[in-house]
């Protein structure tokens, strides 16, 4: 079953929520996700973003956290306070398919054999509304490539697909259905008609033009036969080691952690984790000075061969859905997909 | 939800011995878990260890998984939270968490010659399982123990070292000659190569400098030990210690979780990023 909500009624939902919600919104310039003031009214929420310049990994992960704090009067032992945090539950809006893809890959690190509680505590209590992309949003879209699809559902709660004054509205998960049921008379049933109309739109975005480097199955085997070539030093000359990429990306996942000091008798601070990133020389440069990825290139093929190629063999998929933001962001033009391509065709 | 891994717990420093004094210092912790939440470990784990207001750091586990009332920790000054350490007393306290790791198959090694090569701080690492093979000395063969330092104020364990002889074949060496000096001079690698050790029946365990290691491992196959009988640890820099922060990763593994114990055989099909 499947329903229908005005896009005059998007703000109407936003507010029935018991949760912060939020969406997209241009800030200076930027797509951001920002919170929805209570009591948005009519229009107050609308999704007319492309995509986000940041994902919404933050909302389970985010950029510092804090995980505990200690304090400790000179001669006497340390006490520490656990900071784990309980959050009120979240729903954010207008999700990408390929953002969406990204929950999904992040639960894989932070769940297993060491359960992450403050990745799960936020997770638990956060909701992914998506909106499914009726033509790419960006010329560095390629999440066909890599095994999603304009209109995947993969990591949402609800689906939205733009019928043009309303959403055709799909709930994918138990979580999703609570929220349509909050938004109660807001919710039509969809006629067979709007069923239909959103089923067209999802099968016209899956013909769209984007960008490819071919074969999925070909690219684990190709950067594993190719981990020696000389091309990882030229096709990374240009890289300035900025990070952008791995920061704006969904699922890149690496962090610091480091000692806050924030005051002296007692002294006292916090133990935060931060996000880190792997393009940088001191993320893996012993105290010794040796380091294990010396040059850009080890440090390009890191980060290309831990999404297409080690992920992979660990869990069985990528991990990268094609948003495209390291291409598009990266300042000297950097480009996964071109990546790809080079190591396939070699 | 189950416990918070990056919780550690409160330990007290029982004892602290200088190992070796100067710019390579090295000083062994012993420590102590007053809350009575002490944890088992196995040959080759290890633990990242705390001091609040300077940070975290991973250190193998030095004492044998047969003694239960301390943990012990061989720690070289090297940067900020090393150095940090090195300034503590007895009875403070410092955070512990882990164990962290995989161990080395030491019960596959029953009846076999060990054969333990270790220079610098490496020989931590190996402690343990040279403390178990002597304690449970009759399981197995032939014990041999390589070890050096750059000069004979770098040795670390020098005392334990000297008991061993009764049990093992202790041999030590120093880089540069020296006065006084009466055993081997010249580097840990060509130490092991000169004495000539037999692969038959033997398992080689290598740990130290990255460089001795690789050395080693060349000489120990130009012996005619096969992958499978030499073992080492890797030591990438590490911040989560369970597989998560991504800063270990070599190849598909975190070495903190699938290592830092590898046989020669699994580690040369990794990508040499340790
Ligand atoms: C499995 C394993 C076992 C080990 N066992 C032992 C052992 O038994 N004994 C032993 O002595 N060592 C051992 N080590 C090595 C030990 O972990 C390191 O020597 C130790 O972490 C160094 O910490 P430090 O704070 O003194 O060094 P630092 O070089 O000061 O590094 C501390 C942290 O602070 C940060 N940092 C420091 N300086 C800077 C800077 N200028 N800019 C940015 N960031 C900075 C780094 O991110 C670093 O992670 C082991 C390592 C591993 C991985
Ligand atoms: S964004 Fe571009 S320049 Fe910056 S680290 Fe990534 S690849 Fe290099
Ligand atoms: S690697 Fe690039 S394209 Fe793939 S998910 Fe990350 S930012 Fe998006
Ligand atoms: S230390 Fe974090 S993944 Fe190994």
């Amino acid at each position: 079953m499947s329903s229908i909500l005005k896009k005059t009624d998007l703000g109407a939902w936003a507010a029935a929520l018991e949760a912060e919600v939020f969406a997209p919104a241009l800030a200076d310039g930027v797509w951001a996700y920002q919170p929805v003031a209570p009591g948005a009214n009519d229009g107050g929420v609308a999704l007319t973003h492309p995509n986000t310049a940041r994902p919404p990994k933050n909302f389970a992960f985010p950029q510092r956290e804090v995980l505990y704090t200690f304090e400790q009067l000179k001669g006497q032992a340390p006490k520490l306070t656990e900071t784990l945090p309980n959050p009120a539950p979240v729903v954010v809006m207008g999700v990408r398919p390929c953002d969406g893809r990204g929950a999904p890959r992040n639960d894989m690190v932070f769940t297993g054999a060491f359960d992450d509680p403050y990745y799960q505590s936020r997770r638990a209590k956060t909701a992914y509304v998506g909106l499914a992309c009726n033509t790419p949003p960006s010329p560095n879209c390629f999440c066909k490539a890599v095994g999603g699809s304009p209109s995947s559902k993969e990591g949402l709660d609800v689906q939205l697909t733009d019928l043009g004054d309303r959403y055709h509205v799909v709930a994918v998960t138990p979580r999703g259905e609570e929220l349509i049921e909050a938004g109660g008379k807001l919710f039509a049933e969809a006629g067979a008609a709007d069923e239909k109309e959103s089923q067209r739109l999802h099968s016209e975005a899956a013909k769209c033009e984007q960008r490819t480097f071919g074969d999925l199955a070909a690219a684990a085997p190709a950067l594993k036969k190719n981990f020696d070539s000389e091309m990882w030093q030229s096709l990374a000359k240009a890289c300035i080691g900025c990070g952008i990429c791995t920061f704006l990306c969904p699922t890149c996942h690496c962090f610091d952690i480091s000692d806050e000091v924030t005051g002296q008798s007692p002294m006292r601070g916090e133990r935060v984790r931060t996000w880190d990133n792997c393009q940088f020389p001191d993320f893996t440069m012993h105290s010794s000075g040796h380091n294990p990825r010396e040059t850009l290139g080890a440090r390009l093929r890191q980060r290309v061969n831990h999404k297409f190629l080690y992920f992979v063999e660990n869990n069985g998929t990528q991990q990268c859905t094609g948003c495209g933001r390291c291409i598009s962001f990266c300042p000297v033009g950097i480009d996964i997909v071109a990546v790809l391509d080079r190591m396939i065709q070699a | 939800m189950t416990e918070n891994v990056y919780l550690p717990k409160l330990a007290r420093i029982a004892s602290i011995k200088d190992e070796v004094v100067g710019a390579r210092a090295i000083k062994t912790f012993q420590v102590e878990f007053p809350d009575g939440d002490m944890f088992e470990h196995e040959c080759g784990q290890c633990a990242m260890i705390s001091v609040f207001g300077k940070g975290e750091m991973m250190i193998s586990i030095a004492s044998s998984p047969l003694v239960k009332d301390y943990k012990q920790f061989s720690i070289m000054r090297v940067g900020k939270v090393t150095t940090a350490i090195h300034a503590m007393k007895v009875g403070d306290v410092i955070g512990v968490r882990g164990p962290y790791g995989n161990k080395f198959p030491v019960n596959d090694w029953k009846g076999k010659n060990l054969v333990f090569i270790g220079g610098g701080c490496g020989l931590a690492p190996i402690w343990p399982i040279i403390q178990t093979a002597v304690a449970q000395r009759s399981d197995f063969a032939n014990i041999t123990v390589f070890y050096g330092g750059r000069s004979s104020r770098d040795i670390m364990y020098r005392a334990e070292l000297e008991k061993l002889r009764g049990v093992a074949d202790v041999h030590l060496s120093v880089d540069q000659a020296e006065e006084g000096w009466e055993g081997y001079c010249g580097f840990v690698p060509a130490n092991v190569m000169s004495t000539g050790v037999a692969p038959d029946n033997a398992i080689a365990i290598t740990c130290g400098p990255p460089i001795m290691i690789k050395y080693v491992i060349q000489n120990l196959k130009g012996l005619g030990f096969a992958d499978e009988q030499i073992y080492t640890t890797i030591e990438n820099k590490m911040k989560c210690g369970i597989g998560k922060c991504g800063r270990c990763n070599v190849g598909k593994d975190y070495v903190c979780v699938s290592g830092p114990v590898y046989s020669w055989a699994q580690l040369k099909d990794l990508p040499q990023e340790y």
